[in-house]
């Protein structure tokens, strides 16, 4: 008798089941479609700050000394270099798949016909890559330089020019020369020269603007450099830094055993620079604080943000499900009144109103959930133009949101009209 | 010419004849009561006087004029000017006074005016409670507040419906009594009940029965005696039963 | 008494008498113009707070000599061709080669406060000079040197006047005391930093800027614009845009922008319609008064007034309660998230009212029409 009472209501008054059941859908979707922007937001946010170039940067153990102190002196640093065949090595570390490009660098001086000389950069422009785990993986300085403007000319593209004499060079040097896209550069290195056909002119808007890039190969045949490379920019999805990963970074030793492996499972820069270090021989890495700090401090104040407009909406969602439930519940007074006259107890009026309630709610709530993930995949698509993941945690939230908010907008109400004498219900109320 | 005129009016849904040829006249200052038990088409008879419903069929003669074929915002101006309702359940709005509810059948009338209101409400003998909410009045006096709002606009029609089916006894007298004073005071009342003490007291009686008129009686004790009417045309001999009849009938 | 008291008076009765119901309401439509008020002054605020927190990459803007060196007063003559409240900092920097413990070190000069508004992401341990003769020295230096702070370090210079005859030059030492050791990932490291003043003291040589970093809250356009007018205004002064900051910072700001808009879209639309299923039911739920009203004589058109006069009048209320509310709600994100107070935005008070007027209004307009189309017998009837 019971659930043909409930199915009556349900198919009876279907009209307004449906209205509590779309506005629960829509509390749901609210909530849904908040909570896994929300907890997607740092990946999405973190893999725009790409943009910002590399965050960590690895270069030789003696170097990092003080190579920067003698190119006042001397350019050609102090002898100590990586080796470029550990460089897919730095794909295969515990964050691997955090490393989101990388590039190798190498800076000879060349001098020039007229007898200048000149920064030589050997990079990785877009070089492909087949990893050991089946991955492959474009990365270069195409990437890691987003915030070169083309001056002249177009991007190197190193995969369909194998071998080539070919760079791309900085705009001022460029203008010195009267150089431009297309013409050709000859550069006298102490061990080879090579006649760059210049593929295109770049403003870096710094130093760069007066260097030339060109493939790796061909700068390190320019000084017999076989292999060698003086220092790689990583870029990394990190974890914004908190006083343990700071700890970390300066003494590892000083952990306990625990707290290294949360440090060492995090993807903290200082973990990760830690983690590259192992794996290239005598190379130190260091986050490039510029970077590292900075995207720490967008990421958090980015989902700090959300978090909070996520509260506002969820409280939003909460009100107008609470209210409608209220409302649907007190307008059926005179049906309750009636029940309670033909003998009904509380406890089994609740139970069936509540019932009835909750098979609405699981129904909009369902429905809710899966619309506010389509919302989600809008915002996605059109914000970052990749997929908001959909995450398992938020299910039970929007489940426990609906179920409690649904309880808290009919208990006060049912607990209202039961308190009622079935008389006045059934006298129109007055 | 009579004030309201029925004249063979059917109202059919689909199968049922909830009205099946029906005519009367009511004429003005007189007092009509229409009885019958449920079902009998009385409560289609009333939504059609009170401008509420139109016939499937026939005419329906106010003040002189056909208003069966109005459409229904014409009946609305109608309803408004000519007639008075009082319904069982009261029907207060129930967030305004008593005074306020009066005042809202002016507004929708012409124009709202309080004291004419109050003096509304003196003639019902609630002038001390016009302050009050729905809520805190007794059925009685709700009733009495539903009575005021049926004549301040002075409509040529009060038409109640059940207006005693909420109250008790001592309320239903006060009720009868204001009817009565209305009357003399030349109001035309029609009275939709089942009560037959409430039915008696008017000067006409139409009893009705599966939507047709069965009898009409006229209250001899308004005037000194009772007895049938010779008026009433459509009433043919077959459907003429006695009360008896009626009775025997009603307890199958 | 006039009809329109009449009507004021029952919209007024009618809120106030149907208290908890009316409440109910007006939380609702509250919360909804919360929500509008809100997001929208924090969708406008955004560029703004973060635009503040994209000053954590550090200078935008430099300033190079336009031939040899920069004076002082050439920086601030540029600088005054800025807006100054967007002006985050100023450092001018100069370097010098200096040697120490013979080995030769690039010293910089620069003005503290400045830099260390510039450079945000410059991580210090121990303190930044403050005093004269204090000095900060980089990473490298530290470990190269094995240098600790509150050591004392001999700075060796020698003017370039004697770069030839060498045995005549004296070279000017000045002790300074440590007390901080930076931490940058980048060349800082291996420089060693101290004030302006003490090393035109050191070098004799006064006001010979190299180059001064400017940390400038503005978007790329704004500040292309400010290098032009201030290249054209100061002859001196070369102003640049730092690429990489400058550019990143658009790409990203236009996307969390776009982030904030789309939320914002999202949540009001579907705010707004819980909005409207609520006028809904609060309409719907008094089908029985417009019964009535309409059997005492009412037209629709007074009907739907009224109806609509009073959920308007809710929907002020709510649209007023919820302006407050955003802005308290802004003001509240604003602090927690980026410790700074919002700028509250007169126009858009108007804007949340009127739009949860025209919500109200609308959501509530079906229901009443299609309650007026009820046979007001029925309505009555039907208890």
């Amino acid at each position: 008798m019971f659930f043909r009472m409930i199915k009556g209501t349900l198919l009876r008054q279907w009209k307004k089941m449906l209205m509590i059941a779309f506005t629960i859908a829509l509390g749901a979707s609210l909530a849904a479609a908040m909570l896994s922007v929300m907890f997607d937001v740092g990946d999405k946010v973190n893999q725009e700050l790409k943009t910002y170039g590399a965050n960590i940067t690895v270069v030789p153990k003696s170097a990092s000394v003080l190579n920067e102190l003698y190119e006042v002196e001397d350019g050609e640093g102090t002898g100590a270099y990586l080796r470029e065949d550990e460089l897919g090595k730095i794909k295969t570390i515990f964050w691997a798949f955090n490393i989101v490009d990388y590039a190798p660098f190498l800076k000879v001086s060349g001098e020039l016909d007229d007898g200048s000389v000149i920064t030589v950069v050997g990079s990785w422009f877009n070089h492909h890559m087949e990893l050991p785990t089946g991955e492959q993986l474009d990365a270069g300085i195409a990437s890691l330089r987003s915030w070169w403007e083309i001056q002249s000319g177009e991007w190197l593209d190193e995969q369909s020019n194998e071998d080539a004499e070919i760079a791309m060079i900085g705009s001022a040097l460029a203008k010195k020369l009267n150089l431009s896209a297309g013409d050709s550069i000859h550069v006298k290195g102490s061990t080879g020269e090579k006649n760059f056909r210049i593929i295109g002119v770049f403003d870096a808007g710094g130093e760069e603007d007066d260097q030339i890039f060109a493939p790796l190969n061909t700068v390190q045949a320019l000084e017999d450099l076989d292999g060698c490379i003086d220092s790689i920019e990583v870029s990394a999805l990190t974890t914004p830094d908190n006083e343990l990963a700071e700890r970390a970074a300066k003494d590892p030793s000083s952990l306990t055993v625990a707290q290294y492996e949360i440090w060492y499972c995090t993807a903290y820069a200082s973990s990760i620079c830690y983690q590259i270090q192992e794996v290239i021989t005598d190379s130190v890495a260091s986050p490039v604080r510029q970077v590292a700090d900075s995207e720490g401090a967008i990421m958090e104040k980015t989902q700090l943000l959300m978090i909070l407009i996520t509260i506002l909406s969820l409280i939003g969602a909460a009100l107008g499900i609470c209210n409608l439930v209220t409302a649907s519940v007190m307008e059926r007074s005179s049906e309750i009144g009636l029940m309670k006259a033909i003998g009904a107890q509380n406890g089994a009026i609740s139970g069936l109103v509540l019932t009835e309630i909750f098979i609405t709610a699981i129904f909009g709530g369902i429905i809710g959930f899966f619309a506010g993930f389509g919302f989600a995949q809008i915002i996605g698509h059109t914000v970052f133009g990749s997929a908001i993941a959909l995450r398992p945690v938020v299910i039970p939230i929007v489940a426990i949101l609906v179920i409690l908010v649904t309880l808290a907008g009919s208990i006060p109400a049912i607990r209202m009209l039961l308190r009622l004498r079935p008389a006045e219900v059934l006298h129109g109320g007055h | 010419m009579s004030l309201l005129e029925l004249k063979h009016i059917y109202k059919i849904y689909g199968e049922l004849h909830a009205l099946d040829d029906v005519s009367m006249k009511v004429e003005k200052g007189e007092w009509v009561s229409i009885m019958g038990p449920s079902g009998s088409g009385k409560s289609t008879m009333m939504n059609i006087i009170g401008c509420m419903d139109k016939p499937s069929k026939g005419e329906v003669l106010l003040d002189g004029v056909d208003i069966s074929k109005e459409s229904s915002k014409n009946l609305t101006t109608v309803r408004r000017d000519k007639i008075g309702l009082i319904f069982q359940q009261f029907h207060l709005v129930n967030y305004l006074t008593a005074v306020e509810n009066v005042m809202l059948a002016q507004y929708y009338h012409s124009i709202p005016d309080e004291k004419e209101a109050m003096e509304a409400l003196e003639r019902v003998g609630l002038a001390d409670r016009a302050r009050h909410l729905p809520s805190q009045l007794s059925g009685g006096e709700q009733q009495r507040v539903c009575v005021a709002r049926a004549l301040i606009n002075y409509p040529e029609i009060i038409l109640a419906d059940e207006p005693t089916g909420n109250l008790d006894e001592a309320n239903e007298e006060i009720v009868v009594d204001l009817f009565h004073k209305l009357h003399d005071e030349g109001t035309t009342l029609i009275v939709v009940t089942h009560d037959p003490e409430v039915a008696e007291v008017a000067q006409k009686t139409i009893v009705l029965r599966n939507g047709r008129v069965v009898k009409e009686v006229v209250n001899q004790n308004f005037t000194g005696k009772i007895h049938f009417s010779e008026e009433g045309t459509h009433v043919t001999k077959t459907d003429l039963k006695s009360e008896e009849e009626i009775k025997a009938e009603e307890s199958k | 008494m006039k009809k329109r008291q009449m009507y004021f008076r029952m919209i007024i009765a009618s809120l106030m008498r149907r208290r908890s119901r009316m409440l109910v309401a007006l939380l609702s439509i509250a919360i909804g113009a919360t929500v509008l008020s809100g997001l929208v002054t924090i969708y406008y605020d955004v560029p703004r707070q973060m635009g503040a927190q994209f000053r954590n990459y550090g200078a935008n803007m430099i300033f190079t000599p336009a031939e040899d060196k920069l004076t002082l007063e050439e920086i601030q003559q540029g600088a005054a061709v800025l807006n100054g409240k967007d002006v985050v900092g100023i450092a001018p920097y100069r370097y010098e080669n200096v040697r120490i413990h013979e080995r030769p070190v690039v010293i910089a000069g620069t003005d503290m406060t400045g830099a260390q508004a510039t450079s945000p992401y410059w991580h210090v341990e121990g303190s930044w000079p403050s005093a004269d003769g204090q000095i900060m020295i980089g990473a490298g230096i530290a470990e190269s040197f094995r240098l600790k702070m509150g050591d004392l370090l001999e700075v060796s210079y020698t003017p370039e006047e004697a770069g030839e005859d060498a045995e005549t030059v004296v070279d000017r030492i000045t002790e300074f005391e440590i007390t901080g050791i930076l931490d940058t990932g980048g060349s800082e490291e291996d420089y060693v930093y101290v004030s302006l003043a003490d090393l035109e003291a050191l070098t004799e040589k006064p006001d010979s800027i190299d180059v001064a970093e400017l940390s400038i809250s503005a978007t790329s356009e704004e500040l292309a614009a400010y290098a032009e007018q201030i290249s054209n205004a100061v002859p001196a002064v070369n102003a640049r845009l730092v690429k990489r900051v400058t550019a990143s910072e658009t790409t990203v700001l236009t996307k969390l922008q776009a982030l904030v808009l789309l939320v914002t879209i999202v949540v009001l639309a579907l705010t707004m319609i819980c909005v409207a299923t609520t006028m809904t039911a609060v309409v719907t739920e008094r089908r029985k008064e417009i019964g009535l009203r309409k059997a005492i004589g009412a037209s629709d058109a007074s009907i739907i007034k009224e109806f609509l006069g009073e959920s308007m009048m809710l929907g002020g209320l709510g649209g007023i309660l919820g302006s407050i509310l955003g802005f308290i709600f802004a003001q509240q994100v604003s602090i927690h998230v980026f410790s700074s107070s919002i700028s509250f935005m007169p126009a858009l008070v108007p804007i949340t009212i009127l739009v949860s007027v025209l919500v109200t209004g609308l959501s509530s307009l079906m229901p009443i029409r299609s309650a007026t189309e009820v046979d007001p017998a029925l309505v009555l009837k039907g208890e």
